[in-house]
């Protein structure tokens, strides 16, 4: 049992002295997680007031009508617009090229002045130009087009007894938004949410790097030398599971601790909860580390695959952006990736504030995922070393 | 008096899936001598090595070093064996005591001992001011020697080596055999795999054949090279410098049939249908501008031998 212990650190060693044989890359492995994370940070974060950037709307007029130049006007006033007058056709160009939404009110959009509610059957159109991959800029313009329309409506269907007063026609009632989060007195920080993915994404890339390199080592003659020193591969898999997950706690500790620094990023829950969450990612970049050398083929082949399977759970996982973006069958899917519960339990611990027990299931999925992950690669290496002995049943 | 067999192989067979790489080899290798196992490309040098080793299983036969099987004990058995591959099997990124440490403490050394053994082997093959410097900074001689330094660490008696000089230049090549007869001289049991001949009689004091798998002839290599005469006219030689692969094919051309040309690192080997169609060819070499450092003309049973390197049998697929 000592023996076999010692060989494992034996080999773990050599994994870590290896890892910092090329300085510039080792110290890349605990940059890049920190540049990505603040990068996705700044791009989601927002002033704490909530203010978002105006949309750009271009407002194209082709009725003469006097209600018709009154509803382009308070389309023009709004305060969520950054609006202008073209035409049409400078309308579409820029449009065209994502510049900016358009609102057309075309000719005969002034009967609209005449609605009367219940009796009035047509309907004018009113139209919104957008480009293709402009779908969430044309929501929110037709709604604020909506409201705009519908006050100046309401207020000629209504004049005899508004009288002038537009008072009269503020909402009967306030909108007050309110955050709800699972535990009390938490207030989002969108670098929880980037450090919390980035670091889980890059743990993932390291367990592929990992096994890469080892891929790559068995397929040296160095590996034919171990070999004949009759190490048992529980060693060589406990050694490199050791080295690769030992590693991927330094980076953690390294990008939460510049989070926290830069960034203002807390645990403000359960510390224990933390070290229990980031021990089982670790454990679970290095499962996907032996994962890829045992079944990955050539090297080429392995990174490919690789890559394109953790660039997949992460994106489901909601790594990248949070998961309420995604359809309704991805977030679905994502229930039965890792990247979900590690993800879940970050920020249980961190900017939710959430206890150890909130934590636990997330702790126990991800145990789960690493077992199962080691327990294919084992079986998978243990197979592949029969078979390079050729004598054997 | 001779003495003790350190490694035996009794009737050992390889196969990969339905074909045989070598069948029913058996092999003595003493304390104190140095073994050749000679045989052209594809023969099954190194499949015997590798089960030599223990890297392998045999389908069937025995491996022992010194009495022990590695199926009963695989560490025991590993312990008394130092394989030294063909490539450096060493870690490019670390330094050479780093490599050697590493190899000393997967073979349970460790503490003072193996900081000892660590120095006493860089001194054996003279790297002793090069210990502190990565691998990836050394010359082809001095990697092949830290290569063999790792399986001497633990101070095997049975020492394997798998063509040891085949990418080495002269000098380091002669630099290797003299260290490799220190070792002899120590008392290592010494197994090499080559298909030059040249090395085989200057360097070993026993040589076996191996053919298509089987082992076909051993003995000393002047009881082998005196066997029989030779079908066929050989010249082996050391070039001073090699040819360009265009002049290489060109001068293949020109020679004609009957006749073939081998060229591999600096070491050539030239043979014909007839003694005065060798001389002729070699006339053409010469012509050409190709200039031999040394050159000898072997013949007998190892010769026949290395002849047949189609012999479609022995290295894994």
């Amino acid at each position: 049992m000592t023996n076999k212990l010692s060989l494992t650190l034996t080999l773990a060693r050599k994994d870590w002295r290896l890892f910092w044989a090329d300085r510039r890359a080792a110290v890349l492995c605990f940059i890049v997680p920190v540049l990505l994370a603040s990068a996705f940070g700044t791009i989601f974060s927002r002033p704490s007031s909530g203010g978002a950037a105006n949309l750009s709307v271009l407002v194209v007029v082709e009725d003469d009508g006097p209600f018709t130049r009154q509803v382009a006007n308070d389309l023009l006033a709004s305060p969520r617009f950054d609006a202008k007058e073209v035409s049409r056709a400078e309308a579409e160009a820029a449009v065209a090229h994502r510049k900016a939404v358009a609102v057309v009110l075309p000719g005969g959009f002034e009967r609209l002045k005449s609605w009367q509610p219940g009796v009035t059957t047509e309907q004018p159109e009113l139209l919104l130009l957008h480009h293709p991959n402009a779908a969430p800029e044309r929501q929110m313009t037709q709604g604020v087009v909506m409201e705009a329309v519908m006050k100046r409506v309401t207020r000629e269907a209504f004049a005899d007894v508004l009288k002038g007063d537009d008072a009269a026609l503020t909402p009967p009632f306030r909108v007050e938004a309110m955050a709800v989060s699972p535990h009390a007195g938490t207030q989002f920080n969108s670098y929880s949410h980037s450090f919390c993915g980035m670091t889980l994404q890059y743990l993932l890339f390291w367990g592929m790097e990992s096994g890469l390199l080892f891929l790559r080592e068995r397929q040296r003659s160095v590996w034919t030398r171990v070999r004949a020193a009759a190490v048992p591969l529980s060693c060589v898999i406990g050694g490199k599971s050791l080295a690769t997950a030992f590693i991927a706690l330094l980076q953690v500790l390294v990008t939460f601790g510049v989070g926290y620094v830069a960034f203002g990023v807390r645990i403000d829950g359960s510390v224990i909860g933390f070290v229990l969450l980031a021990m089982t990612a670790c454990g679970l970049a290095a499962a996907t580390g032996l994962l890829v050398a045992a079944i990955g083929g050539t090297e080429a082949r392995a990174r490919n695959v690789s890559i394109l399977v953790i660039l997949g759970v992460s994106m489901l996982g909601g790594l990248w952006v949070p998961g309420f973006l995604l359809p309704a069958w991805a977030r679905d899917v994502s229930l039965s990736l890792p990247t979900t519960w590690a993800l879940r339990g970050f920020e249980t611990v961190t900017w939710q504030g959430g206890g150890l027990r909130a934590a636990l299931p997330s702790i126990a999925v991800v145990t789960g995922f690493t077992l199962l992950l080691l327990l294919v690669a084992a079986l998978r290496l243990k197979f592949t070393e029969r078979s390079l002995r050729p004598g054997q049943a | 008096m001779p003495l003790p067999v350190a490694l035996s192989l009794v009737d050992v067979t390889v196969r990969y899936a339905e074909r045989i790489a070598i069948e029913a080899v058996s092999l003595e290798v003493r304390r104190g001598e140095i073994v050749g196992l000679l045989g052209p490309n594809g023969s099954g040098k190194s499949t015997t090595l590798a089960v030599a080793a223990g890297v392998l299983d045999p389908a069937s036969g025995a491996v022992t070093v010194e009495g022990r099987t590695r199926a009963a004990n695989p560490a025991a058995f590993a312990i008394r064996v130092g394989l030294v591959p063909q490539d450096p099997a060493v870690y490019d990124e670390l330094t050479a005591a780093q490599n050697l440490t590493f190899f000393g403490e997967l073979y349970g050394l460790a503490g003072s001992d193996l900081r000892r053994r660590v120095a006493r082997t860089l001194a054996r093959v003279k790297l002793t001011d090069r210990a502190q410097h990565r691998v990836s900074t050394f010359s082809g001689g001095m990697k092949q020697r830290l290569n063999l330094a790792a399986a001497l660490l633990h101070d095997p008696p049975v020492l394997l080596l798998d063509e040891p000089t085949a990418s080495l230049d002269p000098a380091s090549r002669d630099s290797l055999f003299a260290d490799l007869t220190r070792f002899r001289d120590d008392g290592h049991a010494i197994l090499l795999t080559t298909h030059h001949i040249d090395e085989a009689e200057a360097g070993c004091d026993r040589v076996a054949v191996l053919e298509k798998g089987k082992l076909v002839a051993s003995g000393s290599p002047s009881d082998l090279l005196l066997a029989k005469p030779a079908d066929r006219a050989v010249l082996y030689g050391h070039l001073r410098t090699r040819p360009p692969k265009y002049l290489e094919r060109a001068i293949t051309r020109r020679l004609g049939t009957g006749v073939e040309l081998e060229i591999t690192g600096r070491r050539l080997r030239l043979s014909a249908d007839t003694s005065e169609q060798l001389g002729v060819a070699l006339a053409t070499l010469l012509a050409e501008g190709i200039e031999l450092d040394a050159y000898r003309t072997p013949a007998g049973a190892l010769e026949r031998a290395l002849r047949s390197e189609e012999c479609g049998a022995g290295e894994r697929p």
